[in-house]
């Protein structure tokens, strides 16, 4: 890569070249990014546009106490965080995941909880191409603020410090966020290795949540 | 440590943020508790997922759409 530095450097003092060139460098992941948070291609665009609009407008106000790419993360996640969807019923904002409604339980009996190591089936299953249509579908499920929280550290593989950065909260709150959100898209993964045949039963049929309501 | 202190801090554990004075906990847990075992292994594995998920590149269209919305709305030079 160019270096970035000077690129910044130069599209501070206005330089319309450099000001391409990092929009060149970053579009693809933006637009990963805002295409996984949207789903779908308009809003997706938009995101982008506001994104790199943003971005020309405040590159003087980039301090480089982060990367750029994480500046970039917190512009994107600002406009992902304010959109609503086209077509789609966000789940309710704000609510809270459970740790007690996500837990696996004992039986009635008080017997510990059945959980299989489904990790080398859901292995084989990704390589099939099975997994990845399944896997974005339960990470569509979470309200979007958990959501921006798994999708930027566990998808884009942002620091749990990087992820506070792009999405103004506490390294805590995303820490609490993400370990509810990672919970939820196992179980969704373990329930559908069980009802696909390839582990046992399912988990946790009576504990699901509901975000549709 | 029961299984539901351990629930609450499983994420910071597969990904390395805790004390080894916690992880040492942890793992002494984890000796005798098999469905805590199967539990920590793939709530590892579905972080290793998502890692894996391909993104969409952008179509060359969007990212045209892109440079004509970014020359019309910025200051033209001097």
């Amino acid at each position: 890569m160019t270096d970035e530095r000077a690129l910044i450097a130069a599209s501070k003092d206005g330089d319309p070249a450099a000001l391409d060139a990092l929009v060149r460098t970053h579009q693809n992941r933006v637009y990963g990014f805002a295409m996984r948070m949207c789903r779908n291609v308009e809003d997706a665009k938009d995101i982008l546009q506001e994104t790199f609009l943003g971005m020309v407008r405040s590159i003087r106000e980039f301090r480089e106490e982060s990367q750029f790419s994480t500046w970039l993360y917190r512009i994107a996640s600002n406009a992902c965080l304010k959109k609503r969807r086209r077509g789609v019923h966000d789940p309710t904002p704000a609510q809270e995941l459970s740790l007690d409604d996500l837990m696996p339980r004992p039986d009635a009996e008080g017997r510990k909880p059945e959980i299989a190591d489904w990790s080398d089936d859901a292995e084989r299953a990704l390589l099939r191409g099975e997994l990845s249509a399944r896997m974005e579908a339960a990470i569509d499920k979470l309200p979007k603020e958990y959501k921006i929280v798994l999708v930027l550290r566990d998808v884009e593989g942002l620091s749990a410090e990087e992820t506070a950065q792009a999405v103004g909260l506490s390294v805590a709150a995303v820490k609490s966020r993400l370990h509810r959100a990672r919970v939820f898209v196992r179980r969704e993964l373990a329930d559908y290795l069980a009802e696909s045949g390839k582990t046992g039963s399912r988990e946790s049929k009576s504990l699901r949540v509901d975000h549709t309501q | 440590m029961t299984c539901r202190e351990l629930f609450e801090r499983l994420s910071e554990y597969v990904d390395g943020e805790l004390s080894q004075e916690l992880c040492q906990e942890i793992r002494k847990h984890l000796d005798g508790c098999d469905p805590c075992v199967n539990f920590a292994k793939t709530l590892k594995t579905t972080s290793e997922l998502c890692r894996r998920l391909p993104s969409q590149p952008i179509p060359p269209e969007v990212a045209a759409d892109l440079r004509s919305f970014l020359t019309r709305h910025l200051p033209k030079p001097s």
